[in-house]
């Protein structure tokens, strides 16, 4: 079994390192880090956090780029022109279809990640090289955290991702469902928060109902933003070890559960 | 080794979302014995392709049974000795056929020196080892036919399902695929093919059902088919007699 | 036929490229207009901006510092006098900017050298850097700052030496900052307590560019520090306050009425201080 989802889940991932929009995405990361170096001289103090910021955010706003543009197409595609007739035609279980698909989308963001560390830690060090007095607090160690955690929410929006593409038809309606999972799990926190704040104030700006609406979408929809350090990687904030097991539990747990349910709808499906 | 049995299999689908359900197959009966070539013919939109994906457990009957040696097809243990050829098979646009052949040994547990060895023989077979490393995107309507017959191929299976084979190939590749069939069938494999090509399906099975909208018009035993090969009976006015029969029987219905 | 189609062609890129060319300086030279004439931006409310940064609040905060930046420069370089719109902007988005990184130490910085020194808004830049002192608990500089603000601009001697203390605790912190503290206490009102002040921020500071203007400041503070002194002589020995600062050289108080660095004209401020209408802020028109 272990073999079959490991042969998918290689395949997968190879097709998507071939596809030309990668390139794309790639030499927009790397216009973002070159860019870096270029106005690191404009800020006063923080250059190691401006730096950061941009690093982190590059490397992050690549894998979204990676996973809706590349990442989607994998499984949807092969639902949409019937490439998965061929697939399942080998002894493949619906379950281990899924899992291998994911896999797959997995190794990619992975692989994709690990060969845009290697160009951002170079960028990070020439910065640094340059202005080597405005770099105080700045670790290595948080900043490799930072990416990993940058790496499992991908992980996460993957997992989404093949869970949409398993009941939906459409590669586009997958697209807006994980894009729209992405926001909503993005800015869920802020907005949840806000409003606690001002209900604590005595303001109440959203209905009680509409609050408790707002806490369930919170229980299906995943909290990106638990896996956000991009500010204590800028700031060189230490980081709570139980934090970062929670965090990261909490990331894999829910997509265990979402690549469940959906290799479960997975297995009803039929495909004509 | 493995005998298929459709019993009285209804199939209807929905196409899309809101649209009405539309009748793929109604009542249909048949069975195919280990080491025939058995041939699924009818006019285009009839049920062939359905049947298939029905057998190969894509999709599921509303009723009736399907089993491959007494055992119901939702058990796809079966799978492991079937080699599928789709219609157009679409295949993954950036592999090569080497990495997709390699994935299909992968999936069924051969080990990588085997893969290597039946890939080579069936590249030959097939008549496309020149193409072995290019991106399978590049490939035409016809060589993309071939991969998929090593796709299908390569892991010897005992029944052997294709859907359309000849469509897109040259006279000289639908004669590799004719070749192929005789020879599976020499080894004493099952081949269970469909096609809308009569002069075909006369000079490669020994069985064969006609379909027409969803319904098994009728069946040909050997004996007939034997008949059709010796020119003594003309499988053109047979298929033509009983889809227009069915038609008729249609129309007063 | 190919010759006439060649020339077609030909004709139709010489009239379009330069017309091209023509159009594009024209727009750029209208956006800068445009920018100009522009009044202050909007600045999203951080409850907003928080939820639309989509998880990027950092590069947000690191963009909009850049335009924050960019709009006082702007209005500098062209000698545009900030107004009070404008520094309600300034203010505004630093607030902003602070709100998307409460750890961001630039816009501390910035606000505390425009705010109250250009601006006169010395309670804005203090409810700033209480944020700032809030989030960076490890940070001296920022307490130091409050503390300078209170005792410079408010002259609240008591509060800015309490500042000064809490800075002092902070791990890390220069050692002078007790001793300025406690002299702070008791010596509050004297003008050479700035000048020990603003070399003490000189010593701390790093960049070259940002230590070229605080030197230049410095200079110009010890030119007002020496007007100071004369006003305060002058008004001991003569009874009564100048009418005019020329009158400090007429009597011999001054050699002569020292050039503010920045080449403004030196005026006496409501509290007495000594300050330049150049707000210590390069007026000279550029050569």
């Amino acid at each position: 079994m272990m073999r079959r989802v490991w042969a998918l889940a290689v395949v997968t991932c190879r097709e998507g390192l071939r596809d030309r929009s990668l390139y794309g995405i790639l030499l927009f990361a790397l216009l973002v880090l070159g860019l870096n170096v270029a106005v690191a001289g404009f800020f006063m103090r923080q250059l190691g956090k401006v730096t950061v910021d941009m690093n982190l955010s590059a490397l992050s706003f690549a894998g979204l780029l990676l996973v809706f543009f590349i990442g989607i197409n994998l499984m949807a595609k092969d639902i949409d022109k019937k490439t998965i007739h061929l697939v399942l035609s080998r002894p493949f279980s619906r379950g281990e279809y899924i899992w291998g698909k994911f896999f797959g989308l997995v190794l990619l963001v992975l692989a994709t990640l690990a060969l845009l560390l290697v160009f951002s830690c170079a960028t990070v060090a020439t910065v640094r090289g340059l202005y080597p007095n405005y770099f105080d607090g700045f670790s290595w160690s948080i900043f490799f955290w930072a990416v990993l955690f940058i790496a499992l929410q991908l992980m996460l929006l993957c997992a989404i991702v093949v869970f949409f593409s398993a009941i939906t038809t459409s590669s586009f309606i997958t697209l807006i469902f994980s894009m729209a999972s992405y926001l909503v799990g993005i800015t869920l926190e802020e907005v949840l928060f806000y409003l606690k704040s001002q209900a604590a104030q005595g303001e109440v700006i959203a209905s009680e109902s509409l609050q408790r609406l707002l806490e369930v979408v919170a229980w299906l929809v995943p909290n990106f933003a638990a896996f956000d350090f991009k500010t204590e990687a800028a700031h060189g904030l230490a980081l709570d070890g139980v934090r970062l097991a929670v965090n990261a539990g909490y990331g894999v747990c829910y997509a265990a559960l979402v690549l469940w349910l959906a290799a479960l709808i997975f297995k009803r499906r039929e495909f004509n | 080794m493995l005998d298929i049995q459709f019993s009285t299999i209804n199939k209807t689908y929905k196409p899309g979302l809101f649209k009405k359900k539309v009748t793929a197959l109604t009542e249909v009966s048949f069975s195919v014995t280990t080491g025939t070539v058995f041939g699924l013919v009818g006019p285009n939109g009839a049920g062939k392709s359905t049947t298939i994906r029905l057998l190969l457990n894509l999709s599921r009957p509303d009723s009736g049974t399907i089993t491959v040696n007494r055992a119901p097809v939702t058990d796809r243990d079966f799978l492991r000795q079937v080699g599928y050829l789709p219609e157009n098979p679409y295949l993954y646009d950036h592999l090569t056929l080497t990495e997709l052949l390699r994935f299909a040994g992968a999936a069924n547990g051969l080990p990588a020196a085997q893969i290597a060895e039946r890939s080579a023989l069936l590249a030959r077979q097939t008549g496309i080892g020149h193409a072995m490393k290019r991106p399978l995107r590049t490939f035409s309507k016809g060589m993309r036919q071939r991969a998929g017959l090593c796709y299908a191929l390569l892991h010897d299976p005992t029944l052997v399902i294709l859907d359309e084979p000849m469509s897109g190939l040259d006279p000289l590749g639908r004669k590799m695929v004719c070749d192929l069939i005789l020879d599976l069938k020499g080894q004493g494999k099952t081949v269970f093919f469909c096609s809308h090509i009569l002069s075909d399906v006369e000079r490669l099975c020994d069985a064969l059902a006609i379909l027409d909208r969803g319904r098994l018009v009728r069946t040909f035993s050997d004996g007939e088919m034997a008949a059709f090969r010796q020119g003594e009976a003309s499988l053109e006015e047979a298929f033509v007699a009983a889809v227009s029969a069915q038609a008729e029987q249609g129309g007063a219905a | 036929m190919a010759l006439r189609k060649l020339a077609i062609c030909a004709l139709l890129a010489a009239l379009l490229v330069p017309t091209y060319l023509w159009l594009h300086e024209m727009s750029w030279q209208q956006r800068s207009e445009v920018r100009l004439a522009q009044p202050p931006g909007y600045t999203l409310p951080s409850a907003f901006g928080r939820v639309l940064a989509l998880g990027f609040q950092g590069l947000l905060s690191d963009f909009q510092f850049l335009r924050t930046m960019t709009f006082f420069g702007d209005r500098s370089v062209n000698q545009q006098e900030m107004s009070a719109e404008d520094w309600d902007y300034f203010a505004h988005s630093l607030e902003a900017v602070t709100d998307l990184d409460p750890y961001f130490l630039d816009p501390y910085i910035l606000g505390e050298g425009l705010l109250t020194w250009n601006a006169q808004r010395f309670e804005q830049a203090n409810t700033l850097l209480e944020k700032g002192i809030r989030h960076r608990t490890w940070d001296y500089v920022l307490p130091y700052y409050v503390g300078f603000n209170h005792f410079y601009f408010l002259k609240d001697y008591a509060t800015g030496s309490r500042y000064i203390m809490q800075a002092a605790e902070i791990p890390g912190s220069p050692a002078y900052l007790k001793t300025l503290g406690a002299r702070l206490a008791y010596y509050g009102g004297q003008s050479q307590t700035a000048l020990l002040f603003l070399k003490q921020m000189l010593a701390e500071t790093h960049s070259e560019s940002l230590k070229q203007t605080m030197a230049q400041r410095l200079l110009a503070l010890e030119r007002a520090v020496e007007i100071e002194t004369a006003l305060a002589k002058f008004r001991q020995e003569q009874g009564r306050d100048v009418t005019a600062l020329t009158e400090l050289a007429d009597f011999g108080y001054l050699n002569a009425l020292p050039e503010d660095p920045y080449g403004g004209q030196w005026r006496i401020m409501e509290n007495g201080r000594v300050y330049s209408t150049s707000k210590f802020v390069e007026v000279r028109p550029k050569k």
